[in-house]
């Protein structure tokens, strides 16, 4: 393997060692060797899409994502500035965030990691997040998608408040919105006329592929 | 040394060490990683219920210096309630053994079980599952406390007060005050009205609402109980230590509800085992609970029933079991619907690997929980008399049978069979079983007592 492939071979393995000092210094590293900063992403890419595949194997777990977005954002923000404006590597941009009312969010949490693992930018807005933020904050972040949970059947309502409350505003075509949580059904979804609805955070991902591409 | 008071947990989730909720989030995956190698805990798949006491006494320890270093996040004060070794250790030798819930016929206690026991797990009857109708909560409640097993209720989710769903807080305290008078009304039906609710009130998603409802001029009573619940993993906020405070200052009993993930922060069954029982202390040390209630699951198929699941409620069951000695039940969550034979098998690995580890049992949750009216009477009935079948038998045994059980479902835990309504199952006027599902049961009666599992 030449030094050079050797560095690109560095960069990937900082991500799967977590280690956020590491990665900074070798992505330098490999733009000073010659790669693009494309070229840099997409190895990284591939180990987050590993990464995110044994996540739903239960070899890596929730703490291991988490470190790894936060690894690879940190090789992002070298890389980002540096690629020409008509480039675009975004997959697409979404908010998303638990409703207003329910505190629990470690399936959004996982939701969040595995989008961001899978090239999309992410903006988690936490828990407890009124319909009026999802909007405003999708409107700032000029994202595609917003997506939302619920994990109790007192707060599933607030899915149909965030939907209602985007149509009420006008802006229900400029969004596609995806809604899942422990007791959401794909019936509740189609019924409070969502976009998408998603069982767990393999099927979100691969459904907010899908509906980037429609 | 006088166990730490409540007050003074208050006071440290204002004193304690300050944490960001994303350095607690990494200092519990950290530290479990670090525990689970230096103790050596190794989950094994070949046996989801093992019988290694050094095992669970090894998850013990590294819980507790688990829970030493790391403590409990308040998310609102953000900062770690934390307590050293002794205190922990004080907080354990004053753990109730046993607390008394029930009026008149049904005063008993709860105690706290031994590994392989032969007295009987204590049977909590009932759901949190969503119900569609007043008139269908009053006929399940009834139902689970017609069953001679149920020691205590768990009264099911309404969904509607007079017509209106019901979620925000004003109206979860109409649904939650209505739930609680239409359990009473049900269990007089039953004839046992003293029957002690053991809920969440799983109608109340605020806390304030969950207050209302406990109220003593609702008709709660002193020997009921009230699940307050930590969030995953190991987080309080203040509304939660507020309904604490109100319990604790009318003498309620409060039963600590937890949720241990495999795959959320804590990892692997192993560091998911130490969590559960860190949980366990969470529960004696900073909520002062007097039983206890919590629910494995694995993150990526939502259910209790996964081989790693059985493993890691076995052995935390055990640690508990035999180094803290508190009344505590494991609710599982199965992934297949009511009225399929899946849930069944789901139903029976799940007692055998809760019963034979020294704990007792609540009955079943079909399709997680979150489908509204999939809740069976006879399933929950089932339950309790496979959980009476299955007393003494040693963990040696039961694994064995979990294994068999294991193979006949764990292949659908990713794609489970939806089942039933209520309403497909029973006469909604009569409450009684149809000759349809009455087969179906009858059929799989059968291949339960065929395993060697001598219900009656």
């Amino acid at each position: 393997m030449s030094s050079k492939e050797e560095i690109l071979n560095k960069v990937v393995l900082d991500l799967f060692s977590y280690d956020v000092d590491g990665i900074r210094v070798d992505v330098e590293k490999a733009l000073e060797k010659g790669f693009s900063p494309l070229e840099v992403i997409n190895a990284l890419s591939n180990g987050m899409r590993e990464i995110g595949d044994k996540f739903a194997r239960l070899e890596l777990f929730l703490t291991d994502l988490m470190m790894a977005g936060d690894t690879m954002k940190a090789a992002l923000e070298i890389l980002l500035p540096k690629i020409p404006k008509d480039k675009a590597v975004s997959k697409g941009k979404i908010v998303i965030g638990t409703v207003k009312g329910d505190i629990h969010e470690i399936g959004k949490n996982i939701v969040s990691a595995m989008l961001t693992a899978s090239g999309f930018e992410v903006y988690d807005l936490g828990k407890d997040v009124p319909a009026s933020r999802f909007l405003e904050e999708a409107e700032k972040f000029k994202a595609n998608i917003i997506g939302a949970s619920a994990l109790m059947t007192t707060t599933i309502p607030a899915l149909k408040d965030l939907i209602e409350y985007v149509k009420a505003k006008g802006l229900r075509n400029k969004y596609k919105i995806i809604v899942g949580g422990g007791p959401v059904t794909k019936e509740y979804a189609e019924e409070i006329g969502a976009d998408a609805y998603a069982e767990n955070a393999v099927e979100a991902v691969k459904t907010i592929k899908n509906l980037i591409e429609k | 040394m006088p166990p730490i008071s409540f007050i003074e947990v208050l006071n440290r989730s204002l004193t304690g060490p300050v944490s960001s909720e994303k350095e607690f989030d990494y200092k519990v995956g950290m530290k479990l990683r670090e525990l689970v190698k230096k103790y050596d805990i190794k989950y094994n798949p070949e046996n989801p219920i093992p019988s290694d006491n050094s095992l669970a006494d090894d998850v013990f320890k590294a819980a507790v210096e688990f829970y030493t270093d790391v403590g409990t996040y308040c998310m609102d004060t953000e900062r770690r309630i934390t307590f050293t070794e002794d205190e922990i250790k004080e907080g354990i030798k004053n753990v109730p053994h046993a607390t008394l819930f029930g009026e008149g016929n049904e005063a008993k206690f709860f105690s706290a079980r031994t590994l392989e026991s032969s007295e009987h797990p204590w049977c909590h009857v009932g759901a949190g599952i969503a119900v569609s109708s007043e008139e269908l909560l009053v006929k399940l409640v009834e139902a689970f406390a017609s069953i001679p097993e149920t020691d205590s209720v768990s009264v099911p989710t309404l969904t509607e007060v007079d017509g209106v769903p019901i979620r925000t807080p004003p109206l979860e305290v109409y649904g939650s005050i209505r739930m609680i008078a239409l359990a009473h009304e049900a269990m007089k039906r039953a004839g046992r009205p003293g029957l002690p609710i053991l809920n969440l009130v799983s109608t109340a998603a605020s806390q304030i609402a969950g207050i209302a409802a406990t109220a003593p001029q609702f008709g709660i009573k002193p020997t009921d109980g009230w699940l307050v619940d930590a969030f995953p993993d190991l987080k309080m906020y203040n509304d939660v230590l507020t309904k604490a405070a109100y319990l604790l200052n009318w003498g309620a009993n409060i039963g600590a509800c937890y949720t241990p993930l495999i795959g959320g922060y804590s990892g692997g069954p192993e560091g998911t085992a130490i969590m559960s029982v860190a949980y366990s202390i969470n529960g004696i040390m900073v909520l002062k609970s007097r039983y206890q209630l919590y629910y494995v699951s694995n993150i990526v198929n939502g259910s209790s029933s996964s081989r790693d699941a059985l493993w890691a409620l076995s052995v935390s069951a055990q640690a508990i079991s035999r180094n803290i000695k508190v009344p505590i039940i494991h609710l599982s969550y199965q992934a297949a619907g009511a009225a399929t034979e899946m849930l069944l098998y789901e139903i029976t690995a799940a007692i055998l690997a809760s019963v034979a580890s020294g704990i007792s049992v609540e009955s079943n949750h079909p399709s997680k929980a979150v489908l509204t009216d999939h809740i069976i009477p006879m399933e929950s009935e089932f339950y309790c008399k496979v959980a009476h079948a299955v007393t003494g038998m040693k963990r040696s045994e039961v694994n064995e049978l979990a294994k068999i059980l294991l193979l006949k479902y764990e292949k659908d835990l990713n794609n489970p069979p939806k089942g039933k309504k209520y309403q497909e199952c029973y006469d909604v006027k009569t409450g009684k079983p149809k000759e349809e599902y009455l087969k179906f049961y009858k059929v799989m009666e059968k291949k339960i007592i065929d395993l060697g599992i001598q219900i009656e």
